[in-house]
């Protein structure tokens, strides 16, 4: 029997024959998450399966480990750099099906979830309570909070809230010789802790090369009671840049600033054509939440600060029209494709961050890469931290497309690095950005490294990621 | 690839980015939680058998065919992507390819395109309920023992006892009245043979709303041909149903039937190359094409009559209409027009509730699961009647309801308001 199939059967053995995935064509949907370099390559896992609860997973990581065998964890494959894509083969672990909320501990303000519930589930499930997790990423509907942890995503409210990170109490890990671990406390169910090396810090945008997640502690806040989203139009992105800083200079911090070029604009209006955004250089949406007295304080002052720049100025307080104008910022990631006939959106150098400072120079000098590269680049993204979103809009079914999208691609990386910012403000490394890891972290990718070693010796967890082969 | 189904492959592949935003709302990847069974893992094997990475296979055939082609990932796709359009033409690529089970082929050909046959085959079915043979193979759990889809077929199908509606309805139904439109009744397979009543009822509401009505001797849609990949077949009923109704000369062509009127507006237009005689006939007969309700709400008015009808009613949006046609307005505010209706909001009214034609029956155990969510919220609304403008939707319901020991009643919305011209409603 050839070891593959032995690992079928051992599987199959370990976990139940319906817990195993093996088929060849089955296994294809394993290969790919949204970033472009996975669909350009087939990266088949040997074997996939799907454990429900800890003793399966610690079940399949002590056979992994004994074997040599590399683990990719994944959730929702909503991610945009192959974090979740075995690039080295062997076993990936399907944690999506495991979606329990294993309690939501209302007086203490905490929920302790399974790898695979959905982001925005978890929120349907809190809101009885009055509570809600705050990061919001545009994949809200798809992404596992295993995922958002594994990433240390945030989105679209981050201004105000942060990213998930901030709100990881502590975790459940199965380490690569299938042992567990609890970070944050064995039994704590503390908001603040600095009791030891903080461990569950160093597990949050671990990318799964140190272990796999298989339960959360997370912190989560009082729901907002009211909000109001203000829609501005400019006819700079200067203008627009201008306002968000006047913004903070006025001490208003909102939830949110989302900012949609005109290229975007246009996209947002053709997936939903009721949102009818006017035509303008730049889109600034400002989140304003908190109580009705402060949402419309705050939202009348930064409406006059806006006034001064903007072309166009709307603000919306119906449930209704919100919905769809931060539905129609959230999803113009896979949606600003809309803007060429017969083009498509890829991802690949998709959320490089700017010191804020430097927002409109790196802006204007995005766009000017895409013209270099005679290539159209829709902007939208998380202007309030600088966290850019990029997409180069190609027909993939052309071979110097998609070479010049690449090339765009290492030099709006490369712009990150010369402006003082990051290759990435969300979505992680996995294995589009590892080629920039070492001009971005030098002596500190090094030691990165050592902490993986130590605790990965084999190296079987997800390899291939964050750091380019050696 | 090459297809009767006018779709071009490369081109509606290629605006898949992988997102993911699909595994959010499809009704089977909800219940199974596994990346094979959702849209984005279905295109991607598309992808690779369009690309002639590999041979069309069982294997492959099966994965597609564990789609329900109820569209709610294509018209929440942010790319665009008409995933059930791609469903429908790879199936017709794989029907070519591959061996047709020859039972399949023996309904889609035999039966669905000879409606006398059909008729006649429902004759026997009428006799295994009539006979109590049904009843004592259930008690007995002999039928257990039938062939998986057979026994099914048999839990799911409802008393068939009543007349076909096409004997019931005469060719010509004068309007009450002035005449203010001609109109064609689609009489539909389904609702001809199992729900005869909505189309009496649908005939009688038409002409007290100023049409004259004919109900032409047409054929099978070809909804199901489409769905199992016989587009050749479809295509030849296409041309039949669209002579005898462009022929007709009628202001409009109305059905009950969702899956009837998107396969008479929609589907035809994708049978024919655009600029061909048969494609401009195709064209004009679906801007005749109507939805009942919305037939009565925009073109006529809804005129109820006298009688209240006291009931408490939800509707579930059947995905050929909502999806396919935009049409969910219309069967609400006809509800709300007639006298004496509470009408309750279910929660997701527009998700499908598993029946997708034959897929009940095909894939049991997987739409008895979409189906569970549909009841408990149902259940919720606490209405005693669910109105529904699909007959294979009516089927499930009722099916669901009867399982789940839920008393109430599925019917059109258009059976509701025949009950205000009669007393004693």
């Amino acid at each position: 029997m050839s070891e593959k199939n032995q690992l079928v059967n051992d599987m199959q053995a370990l976990l139940g024959p319906e817990k195993v995935i093996s088929s060849k064509l089955e296994r294809y949907t394993y290969t790919y998450d949204s970033s472009f370099l996975s669909q350009l390559n087939e990266f088949y896992p040997d074997v996939v399966v799907c454990p429900m609860n800890t003793e399966e997973v610690q079940s399949i990581m002590r056979y992994a480990y004994q074997h040599n065998i590399p683990v990719t964890p994944r959730g929702a494959g909503s991610g945009q750099t192959g974090g979740s894509v075995p690039v080295k083969g062997g076993i990936v672990l399907d944690l999506s099906g495991w979606t329990d909320i294993v309690e939501i501990d209302e007086s203490n303000m905490q929920v302790v979830v399974r790898p695979g519930i959905v982001h925005a589930d978890l929120n349907v499930a809190l809101s009885p309570y009055g509570l809600f997790f705050p990061p919001d990423p545009g994949s809200s509907k798809m992404a596992t909070i295993g995922g958002m942890v594994g990433n240390n995503a945030s989105g679209l409210r981050a201004v105000k809230f942060g990213n998930t990170g901030q709100y990881v109490l502590g975790l459940e890990v199965v380490l690569p010789d299938g042992e567990v671990m609890k970070t944050g406390g064995l039994h704590s169910r503390a908001l603040k802790s600095v009791s030891g090396i903080n461990l569950t810090s160093l597990y949050v945008g671990s990318e799964g090369t140190l272990g796999v997640i298989t339960q959360v502690r997370l912190k989560v806040l009082p729901k907002p009671p009211v909000r109001g989203i203000l829609l501005t139009l400019f006819s700079s992105l200067d203008d627009a840049a201008a306002t968000v800083l006047e913004v903070f200079k006025n001490g208003i911090i909102p939830s949110g600033i989302e900012i949609l070029d005109d290229s975007g604009i246009k996209a947002a209006n053709k997936f939903q054509p009721d949102l009818k955004l006017p035509e303008a250089e730049a889109a600034l949406f400002f989140e304003i939440n908190g109580s009705k007295a402060a949402v419309d304080f705050e939202g009348q002052q930064v409406k006059e600060i806006a006034e001064k720049r903007a072309s166009s100025v709307e603000w919306a307080t119906d449930a209704q029209r919100m919905a769809k104008l931060w539905q129609g910022r959230a999803v113009i990631g896979a949606a600003s494709a809309r803007v060429k006939e017969g083009a498509t959106r890829i991802f690949c150098g998709e959320d490089v961050c700017f010191p804020m400072a430097k927002v409109p120079e790196a802006l204007r000098r995005i766009k000017e890469i895409g013209a270099k590269h005679n290539t159209l680049v829709v902007i939208y993204g998380h202007i309030g931290d600088g966290n850019m979103h990029t997409a180069p809009i190609i027909d993939p079914l052309k071979p110097e497309e998609v070479q010049a999208a690449h090339r765009v691609a290492d030099d709006i990386h490369q712009l990150a690095l010369e402006l003082e910012g990051s290759t990435t403000g969300e979505h992680g490394v996995g294995f589009t950005r590892s080629q920039f890891m070492v001009a971005e972290h030098g002596k500190a990718l090094e030691i990165m490294r050592i902490i993986k070693d130590a605790i990965d010796p084999k190296g079987i967890m997800n390899p291939g990621k964050i750091w380019a082969e050696r | 690839m090459k297809t009767t189904y006018r779709i071009d492959f490369a081109e509606e592949l290629k605006k898949c980015v992988r997102c993911g935003e699909c595994r959010a709302n499809c009704p089977i990847f909800s219940e199974s939680k596994r990346e094979p069974d959702s849209p984005r893992g279905r295109l991607a094997l598309v992808k690779l058998l369009q690309e002639g990475k590999i041979p069309a296979s069982v294997e492959l055939s099966e994965k597609l065919y564990g789609c329900l082609l109820c569209k709610t990932c294509a018209v929440n796709c942010p790319s665009g992507v008409i995933t059930d359009e791609i469903m429908v033409g790879v199936r017709d690529y794989l029907d070519d390819v591959l061996d047709r089970n020859i039972i399949k082929k023996l309904v889609l050909r035999g039966f669905l395109t000879r409606p006398a046959l059909l008729q006649a085959s429902f004759s026997l079915v009428k006799l295994y309920q009539k006979t109590g043979l049904n009843d004592v193979l259930t008690r007995s759990k002999l039928i257990e023992h039938l062939p998986e889809q057979m026994s099914v077929g048999a839990k799911i199908l409802p008393d068939v006892s009543k007349q076909p509606a096409r004997g019931r309805i005469p060719e010509v139904v004068k309007p009450y009245g002035e005449k203010r439109f001609r109109v064609a009744y689609f009489l539909g397979c389904a609702t001809n043979l199992i729900y005869p009543d909505v189309a009496v009822s649908g005939v009688d509401v038409l002409a007290r709303h100023g049409c004259e009505v004919v109900t032409p001797a047409v054929k099978c849609c070809g909804m199901p041909h489409l769905a199992y990949g016989d587009t050749d077949t479809a295509v030849q009923l296409a041309k039949n149903n669209i002579k005898i109704l462009l022929s007709a000369q009628v202001d409009a062509v109305v059905t009950d039937c969702s899956s009837c009127s998107a396969t008479l507006a929609e589907s035809y237009l994708k049978l024919f190359e655009p600029g061909t005689d048969d494609y401009n006939q195709a064209k004009e007969l679906s801007n005749k094409v109507y939805d009942l309700s919305k037939f009565l709400v925009e073109k006529t008015g809804v005129q109820p009559g006298p009688n209240p009808v006291n009931v408490t009613v939800t509707y579930h949006d059947p995905c050929h209409l909502k999806r396919g046609q935009n049409v969910f307005k219309q069967p609400r505010e006809l509800l709300k027009a007639i006298p004496g209706v509470e009408f309750k909001e279910m929660k997701e009214a527009d998700r499908c509730c598993g029946s997708a034609g034959s897929f009940s029956i095909m894939h049991h155990d997987l739409s008895m699961k979409v189906l569970e969510r549909k009841i408990s919220n149902i259940a919720t609304a606490k209405a005693t009647v669910v109105a529904t403008s699909c007959p294979t939707c009516t089927m499930q319901l009722s099916y669901g309801l009867k399982k789940h020991g839920m008393a109430g009643q599925v019917v059109h919305p258009v059976q509701l308001l025949a009950k205000t011209y009669q007393k004693n409603s």
